[in-house]
């Protein structure tokens, strides 16, 4: 590669660890002039991270960047576009209420003869200019708000190309554009590859990877599994890169007797989230739900659980068809959850463990007035139970570490266990230690055989596959799928995942 | 929350309420000097009597910050609430019912303003600001703009003393605070109060209603800003449209003073008794030193610029306040 002309884009050894977690171990990554590199992964393999790196978003611990042969420790968002790289959004950052052309030129308007004023007729020919180009099914003067998604992703490309951009990224393009929208996308991705443009291509739909790509990398863990030219690859080889790990990623947990069928969801329905989903948890078993991120796996919980109202659909548990409007309505007739994003969905920042814990057991105290002892001491007991590293129940919460965070949200909802039948967790062990995963881990199985039903959602696949007793799989927004873990190997799971 | 049992002389240092208590005992001691006066039984039961009617309206408030809201209304209220309450003492041989009428008011007023904040999704910063009109607006339509005076005929709450010496009125803003510190404290009331204010979306998702939450703060609000008129009313014997305004200003600066922030999910009702003596102190030491009344207000816009400073600063350096 490196006879060749210079590369315009050369990553060396890139590593960035986020506390305990490699997100990127000694990557490297490179990117020639008027080509397709593709990158593929799955959730939480480290596009992303590489992506911010290269975009100037997040420095790297350690490695080298090169751009045209220039060198650089870490890059910033302004640097970046400066040297000629533009990233595509999946939720681009246009100002709605401005035209497409504002939008193009916005933070760099064209003055008129009046220096402060915006000279608009100009930028509107000026935009126009470049849209027509390409022939792209845009008009300089629309408003931002009017345009559909694939006219917004229009209008990004557009921007970058008035940037004069070397290097364009696209993360996930084709995931907010209808089936009729992607042969555009593709036919402008191959002209602005023939007028030498680098082009970064990141999607879950391997399919595509092979329509349009010049070159593969496949990324697993934060590390680089190879690099390929796509004629020399098929999608099989790429799955097989893609997933694949030592024993010792899995979790070996106990085997719970299973009994009859406790939790039934049927037809759950909400628009453009979640399409026709029915499924049913028995009494003991551990309910795994995989898919890639945007197939609608935490939309569907938060349905079930009543922090969304579903369209259409009925649940029910234990016998009885539940009417759930609100959380508070899941809870009462015992369905929990546990959700993915403890900082913005769970912690009471700023409060101690003590109200963390007994948050919900309160909501349960048949008294106004509470009792601050039992509180204290229910508290203590779970913190024990969950072997919670603290230096006292008076600490605020978001002292402690993720792991703990964590375990103090799973105790909140471990005091008043009798009355919960369904236990839903969202990403239980997202930003934990190896420790309180498996702390999290034993938990779960303790629940099943005290004979909860349990609901898992996770990215990953070894936690869905050692945890579980059957996996649903969601693709965009349905069901496809449910299948014995026993059977399934990781590999057959990411192919139902992207369904090749 | 209830680490007293274990304090430190430095985290006493570090609590802005030992902070604020030193510097109004200081503030106390150099007006003393300068004018002895100040420490007269009559001048110190006068400042009692000034700060009852602003500690009351300033304990409602500590409830609706830590909540995450704010009613800037509280003064519009106090002025329609006492107007009517004057009017119907007017017409009524005992004060009892107009009284009840006028507090119901108060509180039926300041639900409004949370309502409609629930409803519309909007702050009930604006939702506030715009009752202001509203409450102001029909005040001065049923006076037509006129001084209501009751004419002596209900005294009792606003000049009676306890003992020939205590104020009841500042008995009563005692109360206030004290039931205040109860609710947060050791209800099921006072958890969801902090759990809403700390984060909605959790103690939402934790079965928590917030909207029950807050509409609940606000009633209980109003319920003070009602007793607030009925004892400011009782006291000056008289009310207009403008009765209460400017009150808001000065009970949100009492609650900030007091270490509350505004964006909810923290602090105690003990900061907000101290804020609101340091203003009366203040305000009455200027008074003593004979300040140019103007410059009185410019102190006021200082004293909340500085209780943010120390609250910022002790953010700074981590933990320090729960």
């Amino acid at each position: 590669m490196l006879e060749r002309e210079t590369p315009l884009v050369y990553l060396k050894n890139i590593t960035k660890i986020y506390g305990f977690h490699k997100a990127l171990n000694n990557v490297s990554f490179d990117l020639n002039k008027g080509e397709v590199h593709c990158l593929v992964g799955e959730n939480g393999a480290g596009k992303s991270t590489l992506i911010k790196i290269l975009s100037g978003a997040i420095a790297p611990d350690a490695g080298e960047i090169y751009i045209n042969g220039q060198h650089f420790r870490s890059l910033t968002p302004r640097r970046a576009i400066e040297l000629g790289i533009s990233t595509i959004y999946q939720d681009a950052e246009l100002v709605d209420s401005l035209t497409v052309a504002d939008n193009i030129f916005l933070g760099s308007e064209l003055s008129s003869k009046v220096s402060f004023l915006v000279d608009k007729k100009n930028q509107i020919k000026r935009a126009q200019e470049i849209i027509s180009t390409l022939h792209l099914p845009l008009v300089a003067d629309m408003m931002v708000e009017e345009l559909s998604a694939s006219q917004r992703q229009m209008l990004q490309i557009t921007k970058a190309l008035y940037r004069e951009a070397k290097v364009i990224i696209m993360d996930e393009p084709t995931s907010s554009l209808g089936m009729e929208e992607k042969p555009a996308l593709m036919s402008i991705i191959r002209e602005l590859r023939d007028r030498g443009i680098g082009i970064i291509y990141i999607s879950h739909y391997l399919e595509e990877i092979f329509e349009i790509g010049d070159r593969v990398t496949i990324l697993k863990d934060g590390m680089n599994m190879g690099t390929y030219n796509i004629a020399d690859v098929d999608i099989e080889t790429v799955v097989q890169k893609m997933v694949g790990r030592e024993a010792s990623a899995f979790f070996s947990r106990r085997p719970v007797e299973i009994g009859e069928v406790q939790f039934e969801a049927k037809n759950i329905t909400k628009a453009n989230l979640v399409q026709d989903v029915s499924f049913s948890v028995r009494k003991g078993e551990i309910f795994g739900i995989g898919g890639l991120v945007g197939s609608g796996r935490s939309e569907l919980v938060h349905l079930l659980f009543g922090a969304m109202q579903p369209d259409s659909g009925e649940i029910w548990l234990r016998g009885k068809k539940l009417t759930i409007r609100s959380p508070e309505e899941a809870i009462r007739n015992g369905i929990v959850l546990v959700p993915e994003d403890r900082k913005k969905l769970a912690m009471l920042i700023g409060r101690n463990i003590i109200e963390n814990t007994a948050l919900v057991h309160n909501e349960f105290f048949r008294n106004s007035i509470l009792s601050q002892k039992e509180e204290q001491k229910l508290t203590s007991s779970v913190m024990r139970e969950l072997s919670v590293a603290m230096q006292s129940e008076l600490q605020t919460v978001e002292e402690l570490s993720g792991g703990n965070q964590q375990k103090v949200i799973i105790g909140r909802w471990l005091l008043d266990e009798e009355s919960f039948v369904l236990y839903i967790f969202d990403e239980p062990t997202k930003g934990v230690d190896i420790g309180a995963k498996e702390n999290i881990y034993e938990l779960m199985v303790k629940l099943a055989e005290k004979g909860k039903s349990i609901i898992m959602v996770s990215s990953s696949m070894p936690e869905l596959i050692s945890m579980s007793d059957r996996i649903g799989i969601m693709r965009h927004g349905r069901m496809v799928d449910i299948v014995e873990s026993k059977t399934i190997t990781e590999e057959d799971l990411i192919k139902r995942f992207i369904g090749v | 929350m209830k680490g007293q049992g274990k304090t430190t002389l430095k985290e006493l240092i570090r609590n802005q309420w030992f902070f604020l208590l030193v510097v109004e005992l200081s503030l106390a001691v150099i007006t003393g000097i300068v004018n002895p006066r100040f420490f007269n039984i009559s001048n110190i039961m006068n400042i009692l009597e000034q700060v009852a009617v602003l500690g009351i309206v300033s304990s409602g408030m500590t409830i609706l910050i830590i909540l995450g809201e704010i009613d800037i209304s509280v003064g519009a209220n106090i002025g329609l609430s006492s107007c009517i309450m004057a009017m119907l003492i007017q017409r009524s041989s005992s004060p009892i019912l107009p009284v009840v009428v006028g507090i119901a008011l108060a509180v039926g007023n300041s639900f409004l303003v949370g309502l409609t904040s629930r409803i519309f999704r909007a702050p009930s910063f604006i939702t506030s600001l715009a009752f202001i009109s509203v409450f102001q607006g029909i005040a001065l339509a049923i006076t037509k703009g006129s001084f209501q005076t009751i004419y002596g005929k209900f005294e009792t709450i606003g000049m009676a003393r306890f003992a020939q010496i205590l104020p009841l009125s500042f008995i009563i803003s005692i109360g206030a605070y004290i039931v205040v510190h109860f609710l947060l404290s050791y209800t099921k009331f006072g958890r969801r109060i902090y759990a809403v204010g700390s984060n909605p979306s959790a103690a939402y998702l934790s079965g928590i209603s917030v909207t029950r939450t807050k509409l609940t703060g606000f009633l209980l609000s109003g319920l003070f800003v009602g007793i607030a008129t009925m004892v400011l009313l009782s006291r000056i014997g008289a009310a207009q449209p403008s009765t209460g305004s400017g009150i808001e200003l000065q009970a949100i600066g009492a609650v900030v003073i007091g270490g509350t922030p505004l964006s909810g999910g923290k602090g105690r009702i003990i900061g907000t008794l101290l804020g609101v003596f340091l203003m009366g102190i203040i305000s009455n030491a200027l008074n003593m030193l004979r300040v140019n009344p103007y410059l009185q207000e410019v102190t006021f816009g200082c004293l909340i610029i500085a209780a943010l400073a120390v609250s910022a600063l002790s953010s700074y350096r981590g933990k320090g306040r729960s």
